[in-house]
């Protein structure tokens, strides 16, 4: 029971800010809001050079094999930059590949990946946003040696400049046995693929993809068929407790650009920052930051030893719905007329947090999840011990 | 990072759990009911022989004092299964953390030994009538006489000196001096001449609360000291420093089970509450509103012990708080009062049932609370002056 960061796990932090503050501007940032692919690719270069795009994919596929709290560290300096690197879905993507993909799948992506050569995405939700198999309608129907997909896929980070997208399809009806969704690589640039960007708040690359009549075969399933449920799982809790500490990394940094302002800013003939009423705003920032990044470090150092962490993703994600979009929000109060302005830079980081509390679960979504493990299994709850199983 | 326990601990924490459910009888229990001694009658005694007798007490405590010189988080998981029965097994609470900081050789040797074995008991005396947020303001006055201070003056909310063997007294040495550098610390035996305790009685003196509670005790005190004369020997520190080893005393005190705890039990109470009992039928844990919110709270009362586990990391490295003890003492209370009052709406006009009450729920636990879960706020520093402290040290911010 140590839960600081440990003296090697802070290197890898301290060496993360020190790059990405030099690389990462916002004028970068702001760049690449109105670039058509939305990443420099040089950039990205540079982070496979650094080895940080194989951290945590295993050793034998041109990683490093580390744990996820490494790659969840990188994460959270990212989100301190609000680097606009096309990380997240890639890892998300190729982290899934080497848990439940074929020898082949790894051998043709996952050094790829490490290389820098390969962005990836994933694709789960549709018209319905939950992420519960009952929202993926979409059908996939067999034909000759492999399936067509048809439907429209929501919300999909990166599709414009990934190579490959793991999407989550259903191929049979809900069963007892399994849920009747499988995962299969797709190729964005593949026949019966056409996508249409959406326009967001973070003014990041989503897009709505659809498949008409897209072909797949076996060789592009990941994991068992329709049985693929539990890897999607697996899959979300790896996505949402990294986007956790992306979310974790900007709100700190929105709240310090805050606390700076405070000491500096002058009304009534003194500092904003030596007013009671702005100095506990300050604090409450400061627990809704901790707060968020303790729960996320949890779940976390909980995955990394295999064991259950499904609760944990869903407190750190759920408490930094609406915390962390509590301090960007006060950040902007203690910023006044200044920070709704265009040309400051605030707002780059209150988009961001905003579009990211509202992605992979809503707070409801996830205090449902947290309340099931609570509530419906009997046996007594006691905090700092597993739940019932 | 490493948020678990290692097999030993895990072996120790069963071992304990074993040993309550041997040894903390209805007898113990029962004692611990009685206000008025503070719940320390001879089977509690007994008890704690028993708790001292297994080397559980001031586990991290260095062995030349009668501890067991093993680290604070063995401390913790003890502490953490006796607290849950309102039972203080040391460590937390008791003085030790201060003394053996910042004591002489004597007064450890003197002190430690006897709050090991649970026959010294220290009462807190820093509040006075002028005196409780601003505790800087304080007037007790100490003035040396020799080999003596002479003490003189009115302490505040003395919770335990009616059956404490001593207190933990600040009082002021030098009048002239800025606030905060005129105050020392005085470790003063309550049988010396010239105490006198007087009973203060709360709003949960009747009915009294069940065990358990947050603030439930029904009694604290004011102290009054007359001409009270102490060996120079039994002051704390060096004079004049008292403020500074107070801080950092309040500080190591919130490196513990029992803080936390104090502002969390609620929120197991009323999950297993709703999950083992209905209203006729109606059960509120079916209630979607009522399910959301119970995840808003579970999911809030792990921040405050992650907020614990993460004071206890910072103090095992040998590190020094700039707020996190601060964060904490914020954090945990108004989650606690958040969760008690959570507690009344899904209960109903069943949460106003108290103690003595036909039909109270859990011997009316949970109506109880609401009458003491915000003193947390404002016991050990105030959610204010917390967030002040927050402000100004951990994020320096202009004093204004
Ligand atoms: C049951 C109980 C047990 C106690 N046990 C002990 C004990 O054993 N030993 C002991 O020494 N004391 C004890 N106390 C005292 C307790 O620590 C004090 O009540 C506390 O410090 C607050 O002091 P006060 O009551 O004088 O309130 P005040 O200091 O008058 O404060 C009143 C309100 O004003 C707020 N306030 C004060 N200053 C500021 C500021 N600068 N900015 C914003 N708000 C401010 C406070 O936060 C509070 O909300 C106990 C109290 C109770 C009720």
């Amino acid at each position: 029971m140590d839960i600081l960061p440990s003296e090697e796990e802070q290197l890898l932090k301290n060496a993360a800010r020190e790059f990405l503050e030099a690389e990462v501007s916002t004028a970068l940032v702001r760049e690449m809001e109105l670039d058509e692919i939305g990443y420099p690719p040089a950039l990205w270069q540079q982070m496979a050079d650094l080895g940080w795009l194989g951290l945590a994919i295993p050793e034998e596929y041109g990683g490093q094999g580390l744990p996820l709290a490494y790659m969840g560290l990188v994460m959270e300096e990212l989100g301190r930059v609000l680097a606009p690197v096309p990380l997240h879905s890639t890892m998300v993507a190729a982290l899934t590949v080497a848990e439940a993909g074929t020898e082949a799948q790894k051998r043709e992506l996952l050094p790829a990946v490490c290389s820098g050569g390969m962005v990836m995405t994933w694709a789960v939700t549709e018209r319905d946003p939950r992420l519960i198999p009952s929202a993926i309608a979409e059908q996939a129907q067999p034909d000759g040696d492999g399936w067509v997909l048809n439907g429209v896929k929501m919300f999909v980070e990166n599709f414009n400049v990934a190579r490959r997208c793991l999407a989550a399809v259903r191929t049979a009806p809900a069963s007892e046995d399994n849920e009747g969704i499988s995962l299969f690589l797709i190729d964005p640039n593949g026949v019966g693929v056409s996508q249409t960007p959406l326009v967001t708040i973070a003014k990041d690359k989503q897009s709505r993809v659809s498949f008409d009549g897209l072909r797949v075969t076996g060789a592009d399933l990941v994991g068992e068929l329709h049985n693929g449920w539990p890897v999607v799982e697996r899959m979300l809790e790896r996505a949402t407790a990294l986007l956790c500490c992306q979310m974790v990394g900007a709100t700190r940094k929105d709240a310090e650009m805050a606390i700076e302002y405070a000491k500096n800013r002058v009304a009534f003939g003194r500092p904003i920052g030596s007013f009671q009423s702005i100095q506990h705003l300050c604090a409450d920032m400061l627990l809704h930051t901790d707060g968020a990044q303790l729960l996320t470090y949890e779940a976390l150092w909980k995955m990394d030893r295999g064991l259950p962490a499904g609760v944990e993703v869903s407190q750190a994600k759920a408490f930094a719905n609406e915390k962390c979009e509590a301090v960007v929000r006060s950040s902007q109060v203690i910023h006044g007329g200044i920070g709704f302005m265009m040309e400051f830079d605030l707002h780059l980081w209150l988009r961001r947090v905003s579009a990211w509390s509202m992605r992979l679960g809503t707070t409801f979504d996830h205090r449902a999840k947290i309340a099931s493990a609570l509530l419906d299994k009997p046996g007594k709850v006691r905090l700092g011990l597993p739940l019932p199983a | 990072m490493d948020f678990g326990y290692t097999p030993e601990q895990e072996t120790l924490r069963r071992e304990v759990q074993e040993f309550i459910a041997e040894h903390v009888t209805d007898d113990v229990l029962g004692e611990l009911e009685t206000a008025e001694e503070g719940g320390r009658g001879v089977h509690y005694r007994e008890l704690i022989r028993k708790v001292a007798e297994r080397q559980w007490i001031g586990i991290s405590w260095p062995k030349e004092y009668g501890g067991q010189g093993g680290s604070r988080i063995e401390q913790y998981i003890v502490e953490e299964e006796f607290a849950r029965l309102g039972i203080a097994v040391g460590g937390a609470g008791s003085g030790a953390p201060a003394i053996l900081a910042a004591g002489t050789e004597e007064q450890k040797r003197h002190f430690i030994p006897g709050l090991i074995s649970g026959e010294i008991i220290f009462a807190l005396g820093f509040t006075e009538p002028q005196a409780g947020a601003d505790l800087a303001g304080l007037q007790c006055r100490a003035v040396r006489d020799g080999d003596e201070y002479v003490i003189n003056g009115q302490k505040m909310y003395t919770s335990a000196a009616h059956y404490a063997t001593h207190i933990y007294l600040m009082a002021r040495t030098d009048p002239d001096a800025p606030r905060h550098r005129g105050i020392s610390i005085f470790l003063v035996p309550m049988d010396a001449p010239g105490i006198t305790v007087r009973p203060l009685w709360t709003i949960q003196s009747d009915p009294p609360a069940p065990i358990g509670t947050t603030y439930g005790m029904a009694r604290t005190n004011e102290t009054f000291f007359e001409d009270v004369r102490v060996p120079a020997s039994m002051m704390l520190g060096e004079e004049n420093s008292g403020w500074y080893v107070g801080a950092m005393g309040l500080n190591l005190d919130r490196v513990g089970a029992s803080r936390y705890l104090i502002s969390v039990r609620r929120d197991e109470d009323i999950v297993n509450w709703v999950k083992e009992n209905d209203f006729g039928g109606h059960s509120p844990a079916d209630d979607p509103a009522v399910r959301d919110k119970l995840a808003e709270l579970w999911t809030e009362a792990q921040v405050c012990r992650l907020m614990t586990m993460r004071s206890m990391s910072l103090v095992e490295r040998g590190g020094n708080f700039t707020y996190e003890g601060s964060a904490e003492k914020v954090w945990a209370p108004e989650h606690g009062v958040h969760t008690t009052e959570t507690i009344t709406q899904i209960l109903g006009p069943y949460a106003q049932l108290l103690s003595s009450s036909e039909e109270a729920i859990e011997n009316g636990l949970f109506a109880h609370n609401v009458m003491g879960a915000f003193q947390s706020g404002i016991n050990h520093g105030s959610v204010q002056v917390m967030r002040d402290q927050m402000a100004r040290r951990g994020l320096g911010m202009p004093r204004g």
